[in-house]
């Protein structure tokens, strides 16, 4: 069967923009909620079969060569998938109870559905874009929509983390801006038509006559600018307030794909400033220091942490650095790191996700509340456990097996330092948030505090968590052919194996 | 048109200065929005008789947005707050003066370090782009008011896109449009945001918002 790639790649965008047109006119908070999931299934069908397509005949232009999808963008589209369909399933189930208690009103679910799907289609845009300047203004929508998804609810925390995300991310994109200008300058030499000196396959063409003194500046903001929204240390500040303040299916987004999309643009830049300074690796070093750093701030904060999503995010600055660092280790790494990305997302949606449903149950974040929940809230409770445990990398699921991969990355290139340095962080994390998970699952209950509620879960609500759960053992034990070779390909893309 | 391009920036870099200085919202606001106007008609003075009517075209609904529209919306946003003035910026105003001098230097140090190839008819270009966008963020840091930030914001803006006019030949118009719309949608977004703030807690200082901490 042929199908247009002209037509394919402008719908993977248009749909879910007309979907959060959609969601204006519905008339049920219920509804939109059920709406988000018919919708979300159309545009995965809609990415597998672009997927599919790329997997078989490669690159796909349209537009005007405007709009692109390659092995790594499609990767990346499918992670983006994944996060977006456990957080439309889990959203019915998490909404449905402020629905009975009238917290969640037609007007907030009409609100939700069209940011929800806005943000959608504005990270598909960074994916299918193949202009570096349209990228920036699908990463730059995607912070001004999700900034009202965090304050859902009105909460003055809400409000706060809101605000330090608007302004930290809008100006740290502005920096990104700055970069792409620059990026834009240094093809003054290389006689593209200006108009078409930004798209990324012609700067990869055309890369031995880029200006290397101006990529390199322009690397520099731009790992600065779209860091900050990726949320490596040191501008990170907004991501634990960001994720802890917005309701648990939002979190799962902003973990799970928001930070990988702003990432995805440093990665993309990565082989044209590798390849323009002659590969000496300068680019690539920038990432391992930033990554590092994030994976060590990480884990000091984890340590001393009361709060399960603020920890959560936390991991989140953990697992975004330790992506950086495999992609700036080259070779094995780049492998390690693309495959870290599936693992983490779906993971931490998961356990955003399942963190939202049982402090909707106990009524608060704190840790110190919220003990016994294996038997309190055993479903989800148990995703709960299971989500922190693979966060930290215990052995049979995927996560380990990608860190792994990375520390032999490491080892196999010398990078000693590096290897030590995660090494030391991801042992700190382990410690702290395992006595965290231990303490949440099996602690009995504080003197004075009743015991919640158990409420009844559905059948539904175990299969949200257990499927996930069983991907992640599963790609743990043993990875399938075609993802391997499908990894491999966008590993190429970014330069780390040939 | 040399004589014309250079009276702007110094223009420019005295709405810095102004705004800086100024603790009343409402000029800020109107000092802002001249800046914005002016930088919307660089590249018209700019391409001088080289001129198309896509410059034009393109140069006056950037004015437009920066001189009247983001202005408008902003003060639309103070006339539902009760606040008139920064009253206790982090960073008093006299020191801030001497930021603007100090980071005026900067920037032409750091041009004469850089040595881009310049595309636009004035050198200057490139030094007041620079202390535009330090103004910008000394603003955002240095001043608690939201609307002050947002503010700051802009004037960062007005000097990346005063830069970009300097070192890109020729930006392509669909992402100059896609660029403008983000930012419309920003100042929009900030005015929701801060009236939802002032709704909540009755003021729109950024420092009381504080708890979240760890």
């Amino acid at each position: 069967m042929q199908i247009n790639a002209g037509l394919l790649l402008p719908l993977l965008f248009a749909l879910p923009v007309l979907s959060a047109g959609v969601c204006q006119l519905l008339k049920s908070a219920l509804v939109i909620l059920r709406f988000c999931v018919v919708g979300v299934v159309l545009v995965s069908a809609l990415v597998f079969v672009a997927v599919v397509m790329v997997f078989r005949n490669g690159m796909i232009l349209a537009a005007g060569n405007w709009l692109m999808l390659d092995a790594l963008s499609a990767y990346h589209a499918a992670v983006m998938m994944t996060v977006f369909v456990i957080s439309a399933f889990f959203a019915v189930g998490y909404f449905r109870e402020e629905i009975d208690r009238e917290e969640f009103t037609l007007k907030t679910a009409r609100r939700y559905g069209s940011l929800w799907f806005g943000a959608m289609g504005a990270m598909m845009l960074v994916l299918v874009s193949n202009n570096l300047g349209i990228m920036w203004v699908g990463i730059e929508s995607t912070t001004l929509l999700t900034a009202f998804l965090i304050c859902i609810h009105m909460t003055p925390g809400a409000l706060e983390a809101m605000w330090k995300y608007l302004m930290m991310c809008s100006v740290g994109v502005a920096a990104a801006f700055t970069g792409i200008l620059l990026a834009a300058a240094s093809t003054g030499s290389a006689g593209i038509n200006s108009t078409d000196a930004l798209l990324w396959t012609n700067m990869m063409a055309s890369v031995s006559s880029l200006n290397p003194v101006m990529v390199k500046a322009a690397f520099i903001f731009i790992v600065v600018g779209y860091g900050t929204k990726a949320g490596l240390a040191p501008m990170h500040n907004w991501l634990p307030d960001a994720h802890s303040q917005a309701p648990g299916p939002v979190s799962a987004i902003f973990s799970g794909f928001l930070l990988n999309a702003a990432l995805y643009c440093i990665i993309r830049f990565l082989p044209i400033v590798e390849a323009s300074s002659g590969n000496t690796g300068w680019g690539r070093g920038i990432l391992v220091v930033f990554g590092l750093l994030s994976i060590l701030v990480a884990a000091v904060f984890i340590l001393g942490q009361h709060d399960v999503k603020r920890m959560l995010a936390y991991h989140s600055v953990e697992h975004i650095g330790i992506i950086s660092v495999g992609v700036g280790l080259g070779g094995l790494g780049v492998f390690a790191a693309l495959f870290h990305v599936f693992n983490h997302s779906i993971c931490k949606a998961l356990s955003f996700c399942c963190a939202g449903r049982v402090g909707q149950v106990y009524g608060t974040h704190d840790m110190h509340k919220i003990t016994g929940i294996l038997r309190n809230v055993p479903i989800f409770g148990t995703g709960l456990i299971c989500g922190i445990l693979a966060l930290i990398g215990i052995a049979p699921f995927a996560i380990f097996m990608s860190e792994f991969m990375m520390l032999k990355a490491a080892v196999d290139s010398a990078q000693y330092w590096t290897a030590a340095a995660f090494l030391v962080g991801a042992a700190v994390v382990f410690i702290g948030a395992l006595s965290h998970a231990i303490s949440m699952a099996w602690k009995s209950e504080n003197d004075g505090n009743t015991i919640p509620v158990v409420k009844k879960f559905s059948i539904l609500d175990a299969v949200l968590v257990f499927v996930p759960l069983a991907i992640l053992l599963v790609l743990g034990l043993w990875m399938p052919q075609p993802l391997a070779k499908f990894i491999i390909r966008a590993a190429v893309i970014v330069g780390g194996l040939s | 048109m040399t004589l014309l391009m250079d009276s702007i920036l110094v223009l420019l870099i005295i709405a810095g200065f102004l705004l800086l200085s100024s603790s009343r919202l409402s000029n800020c606001i109107k000092i802002g929005a001249f800046q914005g106007l002016m930088v919307g008609f660089l590249p018209i003075v700019a391409s001088g008789s080289g001129i198309t009517y896509r410059i034009a075209t393109i140069a006056l609904v950037i004015a437009g947005m920066k001189g009247f529209v983001f202005p408008y919306l902003l003060s639309q946003t103070l006339r539902e707050s009760n606040t008139i003035k920064e009253i206790k910026p982090y960073i008093g105003y006299t020191a801030s003066i001497f930021f603007g001098v100090l980071s005026l230097v900067a920037s032409f140090w750091l041009d004469s370090r850089l040595s881009f190839s310049v595309a636009a008819s004035s050198r200057l270009v490139i030094p007041v782009a620079f202390s535009m966008m330090m103004t910008g963020l000394f603003m955002i840091v240095a001043r608690k008011t939201a609307v002050n930030q947002v503010i700051g914001y802009l004037v960062m803006e007005n000097g990346i896109y005063s830069f970009g006019l300097a070192i890109v030949r020729d930006v392509p118009l669909l992402v100059e449009l896609g660029v403008l719309m983000d930012m419309f949608m920003a100042v929009f977004v900030m005015g929701i945001a801060i009236y939802r703030i002032n709704r909540e807690f009755d003021h729109i200082d950024s420092d009381q918002l504080n708890t979240l901490k760890g």
